[in-house]
């Protein structure tokens, strides 16, 4: 089968992107000395100069104006970069904090790409394969993503084709027990045996209870009803819930697609669209035994005012690696920066896993040093470099684009790139001090996942 | 022939008269075969022994699945006894509906859909 099911926020680990800095992307300034010592980029400056200008017109064309289809009303954004292949993603609006009982988003998630009025399941999979076309299905907190790769020329068939699983799907019975139940059922026992997803998932839900923090997976327990999923999708797939993002194709094009899909089975408009409450950070801490994998300890803030200093901040307490391949080798703990931005939150913070409790609980209280301890002018420096660079490669990858797309057409897209890129400059150190201020004064999300008997409590880190 | 058999019934129904013609002695016909006097509807004597039927089985509802069971149950019962159920336990024509058939013909036509992709050839235009 040639379904890719993935979850987003696996690859939100380690990585900073989605929505706002995925914005703050610009000019690539200090972005271009992440992989080398600051002090070497003047030596280089010819060569620098060189780069940022065709990397400033690259990006200039990668950012694509959000259009409204004529017909049916929904948005569309588009970029193309000359590239030999297409990608069509329909964002909708049905992440897991929308779900009306656990698990349903996740079910709804795996019930893409099956049979519909128009082809069956089979059909589905057997007509994408004979473009040779790639169909896949993720989940994030926020969206529910249909995506679609397939070479330049088949767009007509691969949007119809997603269309149709908006407009049409069957939503069999013995399929839901055949394919889906099974898939969710899989995927959740591996999230459940994963620490780091353990603990992300834990985060969530001590964060911010309610909305965001419903988890991602159906777990053992939450009994999902086809009827619960249909009523879900017919909620979720209406005409204002739904954005259409493309890369290697031009809006006006994919716009008239669109509407010519829509024009054979259309979207209903929603009565009410759906709406989760507003989030609010609370904070905790919970310990999981876990017999497997990496002993695992996540230091985590929330706030629900994102601010351009929480990306520099997680930079700069949990540093990627500069250099790729070290002479030396690494030591077995992994520092991993989280940062997670929402529409109307920001989880932030590290995750520390080790072989071991005792590397694990040093590593962990390095973290919270770092924290406490102000930055001195040459690490806010680093830290803002990191930041940036983070930013723009992310956006540089087909999936970092269709989220930094996706997040701007659903907030109508008037946010504009440059104001977001000067929010970026203005973080200086007392920014940072401040947003570290505001951070620790609230309650920590503190958890861990391994051996609870010996892994350290949040007071014994300093937290 | 598949699963279902063979069957006249969609040419006489695409005729009136015909129609006319037949549906009594159909009717007729399904009242004598003794079945419903066992208490059984007439998609409980599929063959259960085929794969297409097997897969058809597992997509009735939990409650299509028990009432199967239990008419099965009571029509070994009364096999037995070497007697049909007292006439008020009878199945009436009204009741005898093809509860399996869609299920079949669903699993004939993936089936079908199947082979045709896999015995598919790609022409380049």
């Amino acid at each position: 089968m040639a379904h890719r099911h993935k979850f987003t926020h696996k690859n939100h680990l380690g990585q900073t992107r989605n929505s706002p800095q995925a914005r703050q992307l610009r000019s690539s300034q200090n972005s271009l000395q992440c992989l080398t010592t600051p002090k070497y980029s003047t030596a280089q400056t010819p060569v620098m100069l060189a780069t940022r200008a065709s990397t400033a017109t690259r990006l200039a064309r990668s950012f694509a104006t959000v259009v409204d289809t004529k017909a049916s009303g929904i948005k569309v954004a588009a970029v193309d970069n000359g590239q030999p292949t297409t990608a069509l993603t329909f964002l909708v609006k049905a992440g897991s904090r929308y779900e009306p009982s656990p698990g349903v988003a996740h079910a709804l998630k795996n019930f893409a790409f099956k049979s519909t009025a128009k082809r069956s399941t089979l059909g589905t999979v057997r007509e994408s394969e004979l473009y040779g076309g790639v169909l896949s299905a993720s989940l994030s907190r926020e969206y529910l993503a249909f995506t679609s790769e397939f070479l330049r020329g088949d767009e007509s068939f691969f949007t119809s084709l997603l269309t149709s699983i908006l407009t049409t799907p069957k939503f069999l019975p013995h399929e839901y027990l055949e394919y889906v139940v099974p898939v969710v059922r899989d995927e959740a026992t591996v999230a459940s045996k994963t620490p780091s997803t353990v603990a992300i998932e834990a985060a969530h839900a001590l964060a911010f209870r309610t909305g965001l923090g419903a988890s991602l997976f159906a777990g053992p327990h939450s009994h999902v009803s086809l009827d619960s999923v249909k009523s879900f999708s017919k909620e979720a797939f209406t005409s204002g819930n739904i954005a259409v993002v493309g890369t290697g194709i031009d809006s006006a094009s994919l716009a008239t697609l669109v509407d010519n899909a829509l024009a054979e089975a259309s979207l209903p408009t929603a009565n009410a669209p759906l709406s989760s409450s507003p989030s609010k950070y609370f904070g905790g801490s919970t310990r999981i035994d876990s017999h497997e994998g990496p002993e695992t300890v996540f230091i985590g803030f929330g706030t629900t005012t994102p601010s351009p200093a929480l990306s520099v901040l997680s930079a700069h307490i949990a540093p990627s690696q500069s250099l790729k391949y070290p002479t030396v080798s690494r030591p077995s703990t992994t520092i991993t920066p989280v940062h997670l931005p929402y529409s109307d939150a920001v989880l932030t913070g590290a995750l520390v896993q080790g072989p071991d409790v005792k590397s694990v609980k040093e590593a962990a209280k390095a973290v919270v040093d770092k924290l406490k301890t102000p930055l001195s002018a040459e690490e806010l420096k680093i830290a803002v470099a990191r930041a940036k660079f983070g930013a723009a490669a992310t956006v540089e990858g087909r999936e970092g684009l269709m989220d930094a797309l996706g997040s701007k057409v659903f907030s109508n897209g008037n946010a504009s790139i440059e104001s977001t890129l000067a929010a970026f400059d203005t973080v200086d150190a007392a920014t940072v001090s401040k947003v570290i201020a505001g951070l620790t004064k609230t309650t920590p999300t503190f958890v861990v996942v391994g051996n609870v008997q010996t892994l350290p409590y949040a007071d014994e880190l300093g937290l | 022939m598949n699963a279902l058999g063979p069957s006249l019934a969609p040419y006489i129904r695409s005729s009136r008269s015909l129609k006319q013609l037949v549906t009594p002695v159909a009717y007729w016909y399904a009242d004598l075969m003794g079945y419903r006097q066992m208490g059984l509807k007439y998609d409980d004597l599929q063959m259960e022994e085929l794969p297409q039927v097997q897969r058809a089985l597992g997509r009735l509802t939990p409650r299509e699945a028990y009432d199967r069971a239990y008419r099965m149950k009571v029509s070994l019962h009364s096999s037995v006894l070497h007697k049909p159920l007292p006439k008020e336990q009878w199945v009436s024509a009204k009741d005898d509906v093809r509860y399996l058939k869609p299920h079949i013909e669903d699993v004939i036509k993936e089936d079908e859909e199947r082979t045709n992709w896999d015995n598919m050839i790609v022409e380049r235009k």
